[in-house]
């Protein structure tokens, strides 16, 4: 650039100086000009050169500034909340709604109706009798480790230390439960098949 | 429904009032002079090892550890009479609200159709043409269900002779069992907890898994919960015997629950499988009272 602009004042300079080295002829004009160009050039570059080059500086960076702009903006309308999976239990299928299906509903008479809410209360009682024994053998069996605890902090503080220790290998500890008839020993289940039809979301 | 058990929580909520008397260790007056502050990370371990040792030659009581072992039910227990009438309620209650099945439907289908083709003006032309779902009424599909239903066996869930067997880990398969085992403590046989006295360089849980180990014919698979033990029983010695290093003994009890598959039963093993109910019959009152309260038999 800067050179372009410095050929430029040199050409108009030159012309202006045309007329009065027309005299000197060709030689000199080329001097003049040659001579011309370098401090044209060192004359016009310092000054001149400053300002392109913020130019320079600003206007890509301006640009990509404009660019990244864009782009965010474009990223934020482009972004969805991802849709939410439905629950499929909250979600009454219309096979049960279907009017053909309802039950002829039975009339309860007086003293079923009372006989069912005097279960409900005995039912009330009875839960709140097992649950007072529950917590009651609970506490108990606390009191009496915290007794066994302190015995054995009277004893020996070492095993006391090491009675308080978390054990690591006990959890994760798997026990099968009860089941309504004890399991037949050496018992070859038939194998079942199934279909699984259960939708799968991906987000 | 499955039931699990847990035992008492050890560690963490035992700690918790316990942790609150960090102050200065201090003994009861029975003949040491010299106390041992309750140390900080700054005292030497060779110095506090020898203290420690030191206690414990002092210390008047005999420590033994004995393991608590349980049987987890295996069938869930018999409704109680009001839990059977709520049952019976709750079952029609749900029955009246619903709605109608598929297969009910079918059914009501059916006998329309077989009352319309056994009446005097049938027009087979009439009839939607199902082709061979004809064939299969809903009613033979519900003969089928029965007949697999019978054709399989399950195991009984009460076996009388079983339960009056006490050796037997498989009686009383709707409740939870201890294991008992007959020891000798001083001069006599007792039926108590499978005890053994603790020794040097070990926890005392590890000393109760070697009480469980070492009884004779034993082969038992057992998870202890837990490195805290779960009670305690002390007991002084009769006078006669008492010296000056040995007051008594405290028993340290752990729980441990019996993992899956029975060990095989050898008929002289002095063991017995009881229910909480009948420990009484075999414990000592004293030792009675002390058990029973870490034994749940919820």
């Amino acid at each position: 650039m800067s050179l372009a602009l410095s050929r430029c004042l040199c050409r108009v300079l030159s012309r202006q100086a045309m007329p009065s080295s027309s005299l000197l002829g060709e030689h000199l004009h080329l001097v003049q000009s040659a001579w011309f160009a370098p401090v044209m050039t060192l004359k016009t570059s310092a000054p001149l050169r400053a300002e392109p080059k913020k130019k320079k500086k600003v206007d890509p960076r301006r640009e990509q500034m404009l660019r990244e702009r864009l782009k965010k903006k474009l990223k934020k309308l482009e972004k969805v909340p991802p849709e939410l999976i439905p629950i499929e239990d909250f979600v009454t299928p219309t096979k049960c709604l279907d009017e053909t299906r309802e039950r002829t509903a039975p009339r309860l008479s007086f003293e079923e109706s009372e006989g069912r809410a005097l279960l409900l209360k005995e039912w009330c009682r009875y839960k709140q009798k097992q649950h007072m024994a529950e917590v009651e053998a609970v506490e108990l069996a606390l009191e009496a480790q915290r007794e066994a605890l302190e015995e054995l902090k009277l004893e020996s503080e070492e095993l006391y230390r090491a009675a308080l220790k978390p054990d690591p290998l006990l959890i994760p500890f798997v026990h099968e439960g009860p089941t309504y008839t004890p399991a037949i020993p050496n018992y070859d289940a038939p194998d079942g098949k199934y279909n699984d039809i259960t939708k799968v979301y991906t987000q | 429904m499955q039931q699990k058990k847990m035992a008492a929580p050890c560690g963490r909520m035992a700690s918790r009032p316990l942790l609150q008397f960090l102050s200065r260790f201090s003994r009861s007056p029975v003949g040491n002079t010299g106390f041992r502050q309750f140390s900080s990370a700054t005292v030497c371990r060779a110095a506090f090892q020898i203290n420690e040792a030191a206690e414990r030659a002092n210390s008047p009581w005999t420590l033994m550890a004995a393991v608590c072992l349980q049987r987890l039910p295996v069938i869930s227990a018999d409704c109680s009479p009001i839990e059977q009438q709520f049952k019976q309620m709750l079952h029609q209650i749900e029955l009246e609200k619903s709605v109608l099945s598929d297969h009910e439907l079918r059914l009501l289908e059916d006998a329309e159709r077989m009352s319309r083709k056994q009446a005097d003006d049938y027009d087979s032309d009439e009839e939607d043409s199902h082709g061979d779902q004809e064939i299969m009424m809903a009613q033979d599909l519900e003969d089928i269900w029965e007949q697999k239903m019978k054709s399989f066996q399950p195991a009984p869930r009460v076996r009388a002779d079983v339960d009056k067997d006490l050796t037997s880990a498989e009686r009383c398969l709707a409740d939870s069992l201890v294991l008992l085992a007959e020891q000798e403590v001083g001069d006599e046989k007792l039926w108590l907890l499978p005890q053994t006295r603790w020794q040097e360089g070990e926890t005392l849980r590890q000393t109760a898994e070697r009480a469980l180990t070492s009884l004779p014919a034993a082969g038992f698979k057992a998870t202890f919960l837990g490195n805290a033990p779960c009670g305690v029983y002390k007991y002084k010695l009769p006078k006669a015997i008492r010296t000056e290093n040995s007051i008594g003994t405290k028993v340290f009890f752990f729980k441990a629950i019996l993992a899956d598959g029975a060990p095989p039963k050898t008929k002289t093993a002095p063991f017995l499988w009881v229910k909480k109910s009948e420990l009484q019959k075999y414990l000592k009152p004293a030792y009675m009272m002390k058990v029973e309260r870490f034994i749940l038999d919820l």
